[in-house]
């Protein structure tokens, strides 16, 4: 890799001791980051470490609770993005914020400094040119909503530039692009740093990062975790690059400095998860459970014989299949990949990824929520696909999404209406026509009293209620259609630890009753634990499956970010 | 039933009240810079309003539309569809009816009359709203947009039908043939106002049965809540957003049908009633509970009577009482605001979004109408 170290000898940009809480989440715990010009300097870390806030703080759409930032040396307030900018700051989103129906070169010209009245003209020369320097071969005056994700992710990088951006903050660039968009933009990048653009990756991709970066700052539940200088980026071989990595991203101690390329050294790993205050994280989480499991699991297992894992020919105990499922996420980009899997009766199978790599879609084409492209799903051998969420549900299917009030729940609505939400045209709530308040109301208290849920009543808004009340109240909706398949994303996210364990029990006590249940979890010791077998996905592909006994955290982490499967069978 | 006892239910209303009140001083404070005594001018409102039996014949007549449209408004308003264009759906509906009506006038019975004429001003307004609803399903088109522009059309159409295919010909003024008096609605035994009101009365009944007691409205209120907890739980949204536009379409349409059939006899060219407007400041004055439209829409119209007779004496323009209609919404929108941020699920909802999405707040990051079709779309074949 171009080493690209002809960097002046003082930072852009140093950030130190940056603290920004909401709420009860500390989000950013005096977080220090330096950005050199000329460099492309990757930020990871897992979900929630921090990595969004620290880069919104550069950006000037937080302001941090405490902590200094400077720039070229001077300390500097950047009170909203333009400030930012005005230093020379600017930030590409994984979301755009480009107007579609306005063509490039008004989008580039928009809110730009200068005066009241637009005058284009002097704009579209350079505009065009640095379009065809970006390799896009369209006009300025196109409008944007022709343009592809990937043009368009191109035509913000040229508005930051244009308005004099030398630190280009970019958010997941990669996540709308197609894996041929991802190298073009790489190659974009190195560009830019050769040019002396500050370059700051955010990323879940540890293979883009190591290919790009001179430098990188590791975050783990808001903290600094680790930093790789050049010398170490361009240095060491990537085995051991990538091992460290992920020790400091997912490991107990970010001490590790071995420079052993096996993956078997690696210290254990035990995800923390975003400290909430007040804590009782450290009494939750014991380390590494295996030599004695919890007693329902024993039993489970006991009851069952053999795990049903390791099998990885569909059998006639295969309830639900699905077969080269592709399928479009909510913005339109492939979130599905010819996705094929059995599920087998009596099975947790977990799902493990870094968000956006496919889990959440998976679960709704499951649940019938979303559409598929291309691909079937088997029901007990009969084919639903594309059926649609009611019939899903009165086939048996649940789904406990992890989007509890905006979309498993209606927060205003009772609880009473929330527990009847999913099957209001049935009996007992309702016979089609009039509702039946009274079962609604009956089978509320019913759930409330055997799922012990707080609440001061039946008829209580849904949205007073705590998040862990909220949950249990959602599984057990699902539970009560008596689901043959039941799809969980995240249900212990948030939850204390009591309310985790029965929510665990639940879940292991449906699958011991001959029922699937899929488990998309980001606590990989969880996952692990409740587990029967656990996949792996990455980039809206099954990349692995595997039976628990050969899941362990450093695994699942390495094949979540993108590595290989180690020489083990590979099945799905 | 301590529940039907309990602060919280009728808390709503304060706010509406509130909003009432502080328009009404608003509206005395400009009465005042006019040099009137703000103070007179409401005695005399309330006086001539409330205390005079033309005053509240009039009122009563007035309410029956107002009931029967801000009911279909709030079927809408409820299922979370803006139909802005209750005003063309109600003159589409009126004319149809007139036309009906005065077809078939006397060569049937008169409630055989009063019904087709009824049904067909259904048809009208249904109709007028079947072409948003389309569009608004079909292609995302908002519905905004689309039922505003559709009162112009309704406007230049009905307008130019009584000009010329639908015309009275034997007389000069563009209007529809006139259903002479006796064979209009009668009025309600020993009162001088016609059985529309009782037509109005219905209706919110009915919606609020609707509402409370039907598997369809509580599908609607959940798709107005919540529509992706809708197409979470596999309701069919978009049939749902669309019996949601055509119902209040319809009526409007039977408002249409209700001041033809009782009141005008006729329709004629620019006769526009404007209740749309009044029917936004009522839905909301009342919380979008239907039956707190009745006491609602009993005061709006005394304003209007009011209105009315205090013009004359006092010198104060009809337009006063619009003024007021629209300060109402304004303060309305106001205390609503303010309510909302003292409400708990603002709280609730801050504290359940921090953890979950612990470092990675909801961003700051521009919504995308753009990608609404696309999100509409993938979210669920109904």
């Amino acid at each position: 890799m171009a080493q690209a170290l002809g960097q002046p000898n003082s930072p852009v940009v140093e950030m130190r001791d940056i603290t920004k809480r909401f709420g009860p989440v500390l989000a950013n715990d005096r977080v220090s980051l330096d950005l050199w010009p000329g460099e492309i300097h990757a930020v990871l870390g897992e979900n929630g470490a921090g990595k969004t806030t620290l880069m919104n703080v550069l950006a000037g759409m937080y302001q941090p609770d405490s902590g200094t930032i400077r720039i070229a040396g001077e300390p500097v307030r950047l009170d909203s993005p333009a400030a930012a900018l005005r230093r020379g700051i600017g930030a590409v989103y994984q979301h755009f914020t480009l107007v579609p129906n306005l063509s490039i070169l008004e989008n580039v010209a928009l809110g730009a400094e200068g005066g009241f009245v637009l005058d284009l003209a002097p704009a579209e020369a350079k505009v065009a040119s640095m379009l065809a320097d970006f390799g896009l071969d369209v006009s300025p005056r196109t409008e944007i909503r022709h343009l592809a994700l990937g043009q368009r992710q191109r035509v913000e990088i040229i508005k930051v530039l244009l308005r004099g951006g030398r630190v280009l903050l970019l958010d997941e660039p990669t996540s709308v692009l197609t894996p041929g968009e991802v190298q073009s933009l790489l190659d974009l990048l190195r560009r830019l740093r050769d040019q002396g653009v500050a370059v700051v990756l955010i990323t879940h991709k540890l293979g883009e990062a190591l290919a790009v970066s001179d430098r990188v700052t590791i975050l783990r539940a808001g903290r600094n975790a680790g930093d790789l200088g050049p010398d170490v980026m361009s240095g060491a071989d990537r085995e051991s690059v990538r091992a460290r990595i992920i020790a400091q991203m997912f490991g107990s101690s970010p001490a590790a400095e071995t420079d052993d390329s096996s993956m078997d050294h690696l210290p254990s790993v035990i995800p923390t998860p975003p400290r909430v205050i007040p804590t009782k994280e450290e009494s939750r989480r014991p380390s590494r459970r295996r030599p004695e499991e919890p007693r329902f699991l024993a039993d489970a297992r006991h009851d069952r014989g053999a795990p049903a894992a390791a099998r990885d020919e569909p059998t006639s105990e295969t309830l639900l299949s699905l077969r080269n499922i592709s399928t479009l996420g909510d913005r339109g980009a492939p979130a599905l990949h010819d996705l094929s899997l059995d599920l087998l009766r009596g099975e947790v199978f977990g799902i493990a990824g870094v968000d956006g790599n496919g889990q959440k879609e998976l679960g709704e084409v499951i649940a019938g929520q979303r559409p598929v492209t291309s691909g079937r799903v088997l029901l007990e051998g009969a084919d639903i696909t594309n059926r649609g969420v009611a019939a899903a549900t009165r086939l048996g299917i649940g789904y406990v999404t992890d989007d509890r009030l905006h979309e498993g729940s209606v927060a205003e609505s009772s609880v009473a209406d929330n527990v009847a939400l999913k099957s209001i045209g049935r009996k007992p709530f309702s016979n089609g026509f009039w509702l039946n308040r009274r079962a609604m109301e009956q089978q509320a208290r019913r759930l409330i009293a055997e799922f012990d849920v707080k609440t001061p009543g039946p008829h209580t808004p849904i949205g007073m209620l705590s998040g862990g009340n909220i949950q249990k109240l959602l599984l057990a909706r699902e539970l009560a259609l008596e689901p043959k398949v039941l799809v969980c994303n995240k249900p212990t996210t948030g939850l204390d630890l009591r309310t985790t364990q029965f929510v665990i029990r639940s879940l292991r006590e449906q699958a011991n009753a001959g029922n699937v249940v899929v488990l998309i979890a980001s606590e990989l010791d969880e996952l692990i634990e409740i587990s029967d077998r656990i996949g792996v996905m990455y980039s809206g592909q099954l990349v692995a499956v595997m039976p628990r006994a050969e899941a362990d955290p450093e695994t699942l982490g390495h094949l979540m970010l993108g590595g290989a499967r180690r020489p083990r069978k590979a099945s799905a | 039933m301590t529940r039907a006892l309990s602060p919280s239910r009728f808390a709503p209303l304060l706010t509406s009240l509130a909003a009432i009140a502080a328009a009404l001083v608003l509206g005395g404070i400009f009465l005042a810079l006019r040099g009137k005594d703000p103070l007179a001018a409401y005695g005399v409102l309330v006086s001539r309003g409330l205390g005079t039996s033309y005053g509240i014949t009039e009122t009563l007549i007035r309410m029956a539309p107002l009931l029967i449209v801000s009911a279909g408004l709030l079927v809408s308003l409820r299922s979370g569809v803006w139909n802005i264009g209750i005003d063309g759906q109600l003159l589409v509906g009126a004319l149809l009816a007139g036309v009906a009506g005065a077809a078939i006038a006397g060569q049937v019975p008169n409630p055989v009359m009063w019904l087709i004429a009824a049904l067909a001003g259904m048809a009208g307004g249904l109709l007028w709203a079947l072409v948003p609803g389309i569009l608004r399903v079909r292609w995302g088109l908002n519905e905004i947009i689309t039922t505003l522009m559709m009162n112009y059309v309704a406007l230049n159409v009905t307008s130019w039908l009584v000009k010329g295919p639908v015309k009275d010909p034997d007389v000069v003024p563009p209007q529809t043939r006139l259903i002479s008096r006796e064979m209009r609605l009668p009025d309600v035994a020993g009162t001088g106002v016609h059985v529309g009101l009782l037509v109005g009365l219905v209706v919110v009944v009915l919606v609020t049965i609707l509402f409370r007691h039907t598997v369809i409205g509580f599908m609607l209120d959940v798709v107005g809540r919540n529509r992706q907890a809708a197409i979470h739980a596999g309701m069919p949204v978009n049939r749902l957003t669309l019996v949601a536009l055509l119902a209040s379409g319809a009526m409007a349409g039977l408002a249409g049908a209700n001041d033809i059939l009782g009141v005008k006899g006729l329709f004629q060219g620019n006769w526009n009633p404007g209740y749309g407007f009044a029917a936004f400041a009522l839905v909301y004055l009342a919380r979008l509970n239907s039956l707190w439209l009745i006491p609602f829409a009993y005061f709006l119209s005394f304003l209007v009577i009011g209105g009315e007779m205090m013009a004359r004496p006092l010198g104060i323009p009809t337009y006063f009482v619009e003024m007021l209609e629209g300060l109402m919404l304004l303060c309305f929108a106001v205390a609503a605001w303010v309510e909302r941020m003292r409400s708990p699920y603002a709280r609730a909802e801050e504290v359940e979004t921090g953890p979950a999405n612990a470092g990675e707040p909801p961003g700051p990051l521009i919504s995308e109408p753009l990608l609404e079709p696309v999100a509409r779309v993938a979210g669920g074949p109904s």
